[in-house]
């Protein structure tokens, strides 16, 4: 539900109870006040009978009563007595008019003439449910004007005032931490908005300044290591080269020269995971799926030859979008996780059709929860000679580029898929 | 043959020198942006190794300099970068080819010597060697004259071992050149062992002496001594 809305419901239903409180408050008020002069009225013509009465004037009476003795003590003098009272009200000869009406009535008893007399006086009261209507139908009437109205102003404050905060929501969304710009936002004249607006603009900042270091930081840090490790590595080769190596050293030199590879490729793995996940690989363009596999196949043929894999490929000449580098990276760390853990004589599977790339192959079960299959250095245990960066490398490429993947495993059959969705 | 080397950490460019020195090249050295410019202003280099991040300016301010002075000068960039960006850019701006830190030596020597291949004589030269003879232009290789057959594979093994000729070369070394280094595979040294033994059984049958040496489960090397 959009702010506006929430706020004008919150409006319109505090209105409503206002209004029928109002008008259950403004029905009593005049009443009572009705009441009053009523009950003047009713005194007043009490006071005309009683004075016929005394002075011996003709009276008409619709109605007489006896005075009981138990009124006459009850009452003395001068009481007046006011009260609602409902009286069959019928026309005679009519049908259906028959009906009880409320009467407002005033009860006194006096003494006129030497005698006592009680005298009522009555009036209809008929009037206060045209009160009870008409205030009802009012209350209505304001509440859908005040409807209407708060609609219109609402459709108006949103083209109006909300129109730089959506405008600048459209902006948030499509600002990318690794575009060097600066987000523009629409100015507002709204104290809240402009305020809001210099907050997005220091943190994009902020982000950016940071993401920047970063990006310096790991270009930094590789700097740093690969040329130690350059120096290292080519030093070892050198002293090799020297006639005067004894077979031990040469063993020494082999096992430290071989640590060194090993550190100098882990560095170079960490950094593209690293510069994947800075999305630092941003340009795009299509790629054929089928050349990019069958040069990787080629590549990758003695080891499938060695182990006497049987590779069998299907695949569609649908091309991706894609950084050229990443799609590179991806198929050649699937290909070679499809046979380093094949068995000898195995099968490798490549399908690719429409927007599903499925790379199967014939292994052994995992040894481990297949959650962490695509997991920094998680490996198989039987393999030591592997980083365990391969999978995380595939799944961060596929993070990236908003790409599905999962994993299954049936019949002997690891099954890892990519959906690709554009 | 003429190398200027621009490097700004001084080991590793005394490295490089003395292994080039070896290959009968003449190295000059320089480690600075400044020293660099100093030196191309000055003297005409026929290959110039170039790094790229240099304390006093940027190897491809550098680059569009040589360019500039003399377009025939192959210029190789080292970088410890492995960016792509950079890549595109120092070849977009003339440099021949690039590599990345840290590098075989025998992978730079090879560089080095395709590069002056392509440069000198356009590609149309053969690298002879003994009765070997290899046409890098069309990757045929004659010994005694007769045709060898071989497998791309071991066609490249075979250069990148003439190229770098009495040199120990690891299996390290080797895997890189011939399945790049993105390769992570425990068992590339067998496929090494096993285009060896093809390379060795091929060269014999036309009358070539076993050049390759086993150096004790490090390398190889390819030597007539």
């Amino acid at each position: 539900m959009k702010l506006i809305q929430k706020t004008s419901r919150t409006y319109l239903l505090l209105s409503a109870i206002i209004f029928i409180l109002s008008g259950v408050m403004l029905f009593f008020v005049l009443t009572s006040v009705m009441n009053n002069r009523l009950d003047e009225k009713l005194l007043y013509n009490k006071e005309v009978i009683a004075k016929r009465i005394k002075y011996d004037y003709p009276l008409t009476i619709f109605d007489t009563e006896e005075l009981t003795e138990a009124e006459n003590r009850a009452y003395p003098n001068d009481t007046l007595i006011y009260k609602d009272t409902l009286i069959f009200h019928a026309i005679e000869g009519v049908e259906g008019v028959e009906e009880y009406e409320k009467y407002r009535q005033l009860t006194a008893y006096e003494t006129l003439q030497g005698e006592r007399h009680k005298i009522i006086t009555r009036n209809s009261l008929v009037r206060n449910q045209d009160f009870v209507s008409i205030i009802t139908l009012s209350t209505i009437i304001i509440i859908l004007l005040l409807l209407t109205g708060l609609l219109i102003l609402n459709t108006l404050i949103a083209k109006k005032i909300w129109k730089p905060f959506y405008m600048n929501l459209d902006r948030l969304k499509n600002f990318s931490i690794q575009d060097q710009n600066i987000i523009e936002l629409e100015p507002s004249n709204v104290e809240e908005f402009i305020e809001l607006n210099s907050s997005i603009k220091n943190l994009t900042q902020k982000l950016q300044s940071d993401f920047n270091n970063l990006k310096e930081f790991s270009e930094n840090a590789s700097h740093e290591m690969q040329t130690p490790l350059a120096i290292m590595q080519s030093k070892i080769e050198l002293l090799l080269q020297s006639t005067d190596v004894t077979k031990e050293q040469s063993k020494q030199l082999q096992s430290i020269y071989q640590a060194g590879q090993r550190l100098s490729k882990l560095n170079k793995t960490l950094l593209l995971l690293a510069k994947v996940e800075n999305q630092q690989f941003s340009t795009k363009e299509e790629i054929s799926l089928k050349e990019l596999i069958e040069r990787q196949l080629e590549n990758y043929e003695d080891f499938i030859v060695n182990k006497n894999l049987k590779v069998t490929t299907e695949l569609s000449d649908d091309n991706i979008i894609t950084n050229t580098v990443l799609a590179d990276t991806l198929i050649s760390n699937l290909l070679s996780n499809a046979i380093k853990h094949n068995i000898p004589n195995g099968t490798i599977e490549i399908i690719h059709v429409r927007d599903i790339l499925i790379f199967s192959n014939t292994g052994l079960p995992l040894d481990q929860d297949p959650e962490n299959l695509f997991s920094r250095f998680k490996k198989a245990s039987t393999l030591k000679d592997s980083l365990g960066l391969g999978l995380a490398i595939v799944k961060k490429i596929c993070e990236v580029n908003d790409w599905q993947t999962s994993y299954s495993y049936e019949d002997n059959t690891h099954q890892i898929s990519i959906l690709f969705r554009t | 043959m003429k190398i200027l080397i621009v490097e700004d950490e001084i080991e590793l460019l005394e490295t490089i020198v003395s292994y080039l020195q070896n290959e009968d090249f003449i190295c000059e050295k320089a480690s600075t942006f400044f020293e660099a410019e100093d030196k191309i202003i000055s003297f005409n280099y026929d290959i110039i190794i170039l790094d790229i991040t240099l304390p006093d300016g940027s190897g491809i301010d550098l680059l569009k300099f040589i360019k500039e002075k003399s377009s025939k000068t192959g210029v190789l960039i080292v970088s410890a970068k492995d960016s792509l960006d950079d890549k595109l850019k120092g070849l977009d701006l003339g440099a021949d080819d690039y590599i990345t830190k840290p590098f075989h030596l025998a992978e730079l020597n090879s560089r080095v010597n395709s590069l002056i291949r392509r440069q000198k004589f356009d590609g149309n030269d053969t690298i002879q060697f003994n009765e070997i003879e290899i046409d890098p232009d069309s990757k045929g290789v004659t010994i005694n004259n007769k045709p060898i057959e071989l497998t791309k594979k071991e066609y490249n093994l075979l250069l990148y071992f003439i190229t770098n000729k009495d040199k120990v070369l690891t299996k390290e070394s080797i895997a890189e050149h011939l399945w790049g280094d993105n390769i992570e595979m425990a068992d590339s040294f067998d496929f090494i062992y096993t285009h060896m033994g093809n390379l060795r059984k091929k060269m014999k049958k036309l009358g070539a002496p076993n050049y390759l040496q086993t150096m004790y489960g490090l390398g190889y090397k390819f030597t007539d001594s």
